[in-house]
């Protein structure tokens, strides 16, 4: 954390203006069982990630991509290395983050309110200001009219929107997602791409997402980590500077098909995708 | 919060599924055609089984014709619903120990590998042994009375409740104690907003299961260590041959199971409304 006496009372906005949490990464590998069942997850990987950032990580299935979350969530060790998170290395699960998995993990026996207030009861905030904040919450994901019902009642699309209120509630800096959308049908996760973005951009969070869809990894991002097959290196790191907020539309555009052909062809050279 | 610009996707392919709402005329209509067939055949076998009793003159010690039955239920009705009393009196206590103790047991052996090597197998031994048998054990152990019987329907229905809630509180999903851990959950925190709500429709069940065999339990122990009680009243009935009074008690008794199950179904649904096997009215894309 940046400012560990950071006042954890949510407020129904997050300051604007905050500094933010700076990720970096050095020479970290990652290796699972020893000797000649070894096997690598990640090759050396050094990367910073700027405060307020959204960064996609796109890449084949079983790249490493979850692993390298899930050491930065500090959810694993690295085999070597080290990972700084707000200046300071990472020894265990991180406090300012909000993730958001592929399953929402909604619990079934709370409505949709109690679940998005249950980190505030875990970390015991003023609930007064949580409600507030989770009513705010709730609105900006367009999903404020259910606050009442529960997570049967609801479709795959609007449980991810719940599981993301959830994940913002106590205004982390932070908010890891992987693969969040990816057991949902196109249309439906076109939304949740425009919607992510504009969330992103409204809570100034620093935002990793883990994604294998070229596509989704671009449209939201910042700036897109390439990584090729295990194992898990980088193969590129491009910067996507469209202006926000951004449509579908811009899908379309030369620009960003641009961008798209350049990763794509990165796959297809080292074997990862077909041509 | 922070207003979202124009042109937020609106969720009409997204839309939630609206919970079902059922007319209250609707609710009572099916509820008339649910109940017509079994009072059908309850009034076509009771009629039966008068007539044939009448016709064959079969002496009422051996199989009194039911308006004896009801004849008794009328006019021995106190004394009826005295003796069931006590029966529900030793039932409730019973169980409401046998609960408590067998969700504590279940908790300490789910939660601790020790403690469920060290009770385990034990209970499983204790529980192989028919309960019967030990009966007039108790006798000998707690003497004649409601605390013998009390303590027979906790040996009783206690099983129930301790599988029960192992499995129960084995089965949270791991993905959801990871997430709440990395929210910086203490394990009671873990233990009290995830794994015992996650775990409560299993315990329900076993509590379901306990709550039904309890008065059994509290009948067969005022069979052997009570001098009241719808067991006794049973016993003494049938010892003076008055067979139509029996018959009386275990109607009486068996009303009381029907609707002490019933009870234990409500009190399921007002717990998990949430729960699949509470929705059954539901159906996805119905309206």
């Amino acid at each position: 954390m940046t400012e560990p006496d950071r006042d954890h009372s949510p407020t129904a906005s997050p300051a604007p203006s905050r500094p933010g949490t700076t990720i970096e990464l050095e020479r970290v590998t990652k290796v699972y069982g020893a000797g000649a069942l070894a096997v690598q997850a990640l090759s050396p990987i050094s990367v910073t990630l700027a405060p307020g950032q959204a960064v996609s990580v796109v890449g084949p299935s079983g790249c490493g991509k979850s692993t390298l979350m899930r050491l930065i969530a500090g959810l694993e060790a690295p085999s070597s290395g080290t990972i700084r998170v707000g200046g300071r290395p990472v020894a265990g699960p991180l406090e300012d983050l909000g993730i958001v998995f592929q399953r929402d993990l909604l619990l079934d026996w709370r409505d949709v309110l109690g679940n998005v207030l249950l980190p505030a009861e875990i970390k015991g905030l003023a609930p007064a200001a949580a409600r507030r904040r989770a009513a705010g919450l709730l609105a900006e994901l367009g999903v404020e009219r259910f606050a009442g019902h529960y997570p049967w009642q609801l479709s795959g699309g609007m449980r991810q929107r719940v599981a993301i209120a959830r994940a913002l509630l106590p205004s982390p800096t932070l908010m890891f997602l992987d693969e969040p959308f990816s057991a949902l049908d196109a249309m439906t996760r076109d939304q949740m791409n425009v919607l992510l973005q504009q969330v992103q951009s409204a809570e100034h969070v620093t935002t990793l997402l883990i994604t294998h869809s070229i596509l989704e990894a671009v449209f939201v991002a910042d700036r897109v980590l390439v990584m090729s097959g295990r194992p898990g290196t980088l193969l590129d790191d491009i910067a996507v500077d469209f202006p926000r907020p951004r449509r579908l539309s811009l899908r379309e555009t030369p620009e960003f098909s641009a961008i798209v052909r350049r990763i794509r062809e990165q796959f297809v050279r080292t074997g990862d995708l077909v041509g | 919060m922070t207003a979202l610009p124009e042109g937020r996707p609106e969720g009409r392919l997204d839309e939630p599924r609206a919970p079902a709402t059922g007319g209250l005329g609707l609710r009572t209509r099916r509820a008339a055609t649910n109940l017509f067939p079994p009072l059908l055949s309850a009034v076509i076998g009771l009629g039966l089984w008068e007539g044939l009793v009448r016709w064959f003159a079969v002496p009422s010690y051996v199989l009194p014709p039911p308006s004896q039955v009801v004849l008794e239920l009328v006019g021995e009705w106190q004394y009826l619903l005295t003796e069931l009393g006590w029966t529900v009196l030793a039932a409730a206590i019973g169980v409401a120990i046998a609960i408590s103790l067998g969700i504590l047991a279940g908790a300490a052996i789910a939660l601790s590998p020790t403690v469920d090597r060290m009770l385990t197998s034990w209970l499983v031994v204790i529980h192989a042994i028919p309960k019967v048998v030990i009966a007039p054990l108790f006798l000998i152990w707690f003497g004649f009375g409601v605390q013998s019987e009390v303590f027979f329907v906790v040996t009783f229905t206690f099983f129930p409740v301790v599988v029960a809630t192992i499995t129960g509180l084995k089965s949270a999903d791991p993905d959801v104690l990871q997430l709440v851990r990395s929210m910086g959950a203490t394990r009671q925190q873990v233990l009290r907003k995830i794994m015992f709500p996650s775990a409560l429709p299993i315990i329900l069940s076993g509590v379901k299961l306990s709550v039904s065999l309890a008065p059994v339990g509290a009948v067969i122990g005022e069979f052997v260590a009570s001098n009241q009680g719808l067991g006794h009243l049973l016993i003494r009935a049938v010892g003076d041959m008055d067979t139509a009074l029996a018959f009386a008690a275990v109607t009486l008794f068996s009303v009381f199971g029907v609707l002490l199950w019933r009870a234990a179904e409500y009190v399921e649904g007002r717990l998990l409304p949430w729960h699949p096997s509470q929705r059954g009215d539901f159906k996805p894309g119905q309206k």
